[in-house]
């Protein structure tokens, strides 16, 4: 269930919009965040090159003022440790002693003529001997047993003698990372809840856009006087929603209006034939009977007559289905006993006629159906096959279902449908050049099944004949519920 | 028996009284609702018969106002509409039975009869039914023409039952769909004609009067005399 719900949420396009939005803000925010460290570390460095330089003026000017007695040492000492005090970004040390800046005197010959710092100094003069150049502004320096480079400052001392001074980068390196690490933390955080914001959005305003698809569909399907939902505030979806509601109007407008025009042309062709036939009736009561030679003609036009109602009905259910206009009321529809009446119903006939026809069924296939009009057009199939099948032909009706899904297959070894008619029969007024209908049949068995959602498909055998196939929606278990809730609402 | 008939198309009216008077009802015509209202409340009626198309209002709703006014005769409607939901709510809203335009005599006066029959309450059910020298056993499903047992098939045996019960009455071919195969279909072929053909064939045998006697352009009526 959550991993189903996990897999519509992946796919919906809420998603898909946060995840791109999450993308760009997280990227973009990035970008800024590394010329903001770009910045703040150049200026780091330049402060305490700014101090480097400044200190080791100080100290080569004391250095050279001061005489080169037995005191030269301690005062060139005190004012290099005062110095290595006031130092820029200090951090104290783990170790409690002052690890970060060294002060180093170099003899003529090259030798350590005065050290201040932590250690002896040896490394540091090794490593202060293998700076290539000696420019006035300070370089980086790396000291064997530090992994830290030293940021050294020089200057010479008239003497030939030189003096360094060195603060190690370990305190702006830490400021640095801590700086990163900070903004990392606040940069997840950020990233997190707007993309949370971008999805709980994007993801209200497409369940307006959901809501609106369930009910248009549910209006497709089923009745045309309900609407979709509109939301007060007057946005794109809210607008979405009116155009559509708009359409229904207008869809529902033609609709009924055809339903109108069909009413009142089938109201006033009843009508007369009504009166017509109440006539002809009575002429046939008066006569009782007597006289054949002059009923037949009355009972002709009667039997003419009701195939002309029949074939209105026809024209006009046709007509209404062409325009998905059909009014449905369906029933719960056991096609499998249907069936077997029918088979039941037109077998002597058959037999009459030479014809044999066989079921097969699989049992029980419950459709949800308007019964008049199945029943209407399954006597059609019965009746084109008792019309145009010459003698000692075999029908075969087969039932049986697949997925949800009744398959309907009509056979017979007869002669087939004509080739250039193939393709057409189920349109109107065509039909065979020796049929005497009036090519409505198939065009109402198609109209039927359209309008219950299935599908009806005509082709020729290989060994010969005809076969049609119809599919129809089987009745699901909540339709039958329903069915049964309206037909219990109502009694 | 006493009708009352709300019809406006003065010729289908006139047809209806003349045909519903030769079967012995006594019949009073109303060509709008507010006459019916009148004629309704003055009289009373074993059974109405209302066109859904009147002229001052609709048949539906003159029906409801009718059984607000008490008139709870059973009502026989006749629909010259198409659509489903008519009958539908025709059915829902107290009216009996419904038949569309155009109908048959014959299966106008069957409907008529069921409904007064229904009012009446099933005139206690028999279990044999006697027509002259035909004889149908409904408990054992079975048939005895002069005392010879009739072969029939099931279907058939339900046939005959429905001609019996209906003997010396016309029943029309869509009336035997409707009660003996329950569909309101109309075939375009002979289907019907083939059943009775097939039964008449096993109860008219030779030496016996011919009972099954077709009325071409009507129906089929079982002989009682």
């Amino acid at each position: 269930m959550f991993s189903g719900t996990g897999k519509t949420t992946m796919r919906s396009a809420a998603w898909r919009i946060s995840l791109w939005a999450t993308l760009a803000f997280a990227c973009g925010t990035m970008v800024v965040f590394v010329f903001l460290h770009r910045f703040v570390s150049q200026d780091i460095q330049r402060r305490s090159d700014a101090w480097l330089s400044g200190e080791v003026a100080v100290l080569g000017d004391v250095a050279v003022r001061t005489p080169k007695d037995r005191l030269y040492r301690r005062v060139v000492g005190e004012v290099a440790e005062l110095a290595s005090r006031e130092v820029p970004n200090k951090l104290p040390s783990s170790k409690g002693e002052n690890d970060s800046v060294f002060f180093l005197q170099t003899a003529p010959d090259g030798s350590l003529a005065l050290w201040v710092g932590t250690g002896n100094g040896a490394a540091q003069l090794d490593a202060v001997h293998h700076l290539k150049s000696t420019p006035d502004a300070p370089s980086d320096l790396l000291v064997a047993g530090f992994e830290i480079p030293f940021r050294v400052a020089t200057t010479s001392v008239g003497d030939g003698s030189r003096i360094y001074l060195g603060l190690s980068e370990r305190d702006e390196l830490r400021l640095l990372r801590n700086l990163r690490f900070r903004f990392f933390l606040l940069w997840l955080a950020i990233v997190f809840i707007g993309s949370a914001i971008v999805f709980l959005t994007t993801r209200r305003m497409l369940g307006h856009v959901r809501k609106i698809t369930e009910a248009a569909s549910r209006i497709g399907e089923s009745d045309l006087s309900s609407r979709v939902p509109v939301t007060k505030r007057n946005d794109e979806i809210s607008q979405l929603a009116s155009t559509l509601n708009i359409m229904l109007d207008r869809i529902e407008n033609s609709i009924h209006q055809l339903h109108t025009i069909t009413d009142s042309l089938a109201h006033d062709l009843r009508s007369p034939l009504t009166a017509v036939r109440a006539k002809l009736e009575m002429a046939l009561i008066k006569d009782g009977g007597a006289r054949c030679e002059e009923t037949d003609g009355v009972v002709a036009a009667i039997e003419e007559l009701d195939r002309l109602s029949e074939f209105l009905n026809r024209s006009l259910d046709v007509a209404e289905a062409k325009a998905d206009a059909l009014r449905l009321d369906r029933t719960a529809i056991n096609l499998d006993s249907l069936l077997r009446v029918m088979v039941d119903l037109y077998e002597p006939s058959m037999s009459e006629k030479g014809l044999s026809v066989k079921l097969r069924s699989n049992g029980p296939t419950e459709i949800l159906a308007d019964a008049a009009l199945v029943h209407r057009m399954i006597a059609n199939l019965f009746d084109n096959e008792l019309k145009h099948l010459p003698p000692s032909s075999t029908v075969t009706v087969s039932l049986h279902s697949v997925e949800e899904v009744a398959h309907l297959l009509l056979e017979d070894d007869g002669p087939g449908f004509g080739e250039e008619l193939c393709a057409h029969v189920f349109e109107r007024n065509v039909k065979g050049p020796k049929s005497k209908g009036h090519g409505l049949g198939l065009a109402f068995v198609e109209a039927v099944v359209r309008a219950h959602g299935g599908s009806i498909e005509a082709s020729n055998r290989h060994e010969g004949g005809a076969r049609l196939k119809i599919t129809l929606p089987l009745a699901l278990e909540s339709d039958r519920r329903h069915s049964r809730s309206l037909a219990l609402s109502a009694h | 028996m006493r009708l009352l008939v709300i019809e406006d198309e003065i010729e289908i009216q006139g047809f209806l009284k003349h045909s519903l008077t030769e079967a012995g009802y006594q019949v009073e015509v109303a060509g709008d609702g507010k006459t019916a209202e009148r004629l309704a409340s003055e009289n009373h009626h074993d059974a109405l018969i209302v066109d859904l198309g009147l002229p001052d209002q609709d048949g539906i709703s003159l029906i409801l106002r009718l059984r607000q006014l008490g008139v709870d005769a059973p009502v026989l409607i006749l629909s010259a509409r198409r659509s489903v939901d008519d009958r539908v709510r025709g059915l829902e809203q107290g009216g009996d039975d419904y038949l569309t335009k155009p109908f048959a005599l014959a299966e106008l006066l069957a409907r008529l009869r069921n409904l007064l029959k229904r009012k009446l309450s099933a005139s206690s059910e028999a279990t044999r039914l006697r027509v002259l020298d035909l004889e149908l056993d409904l408990l054992r499903r079975e048939a005895t023409r002069g005392g010879d047992i009739l072969n029939l098939t099931q279907q058939e045996f339900v046939l005959l039952e429905y001609l019996c019960r209906n003997a010396g009455r016309v029943v029309t071919r869509s009336m035997i769909l409707d009660q003996v195969w329950g569909m309101r279909i109309q075939p375009d072929t002979n289907v019907v004609d083939v059943h009775i053909y097939r039964l008449r064939g096993k109860v008219d045998t030779e030496g016996h009067r011919p009972l099954i006697k077709t009325l071409r352009g009507v129906g089929y009526v079982l002989r009682d005399r």
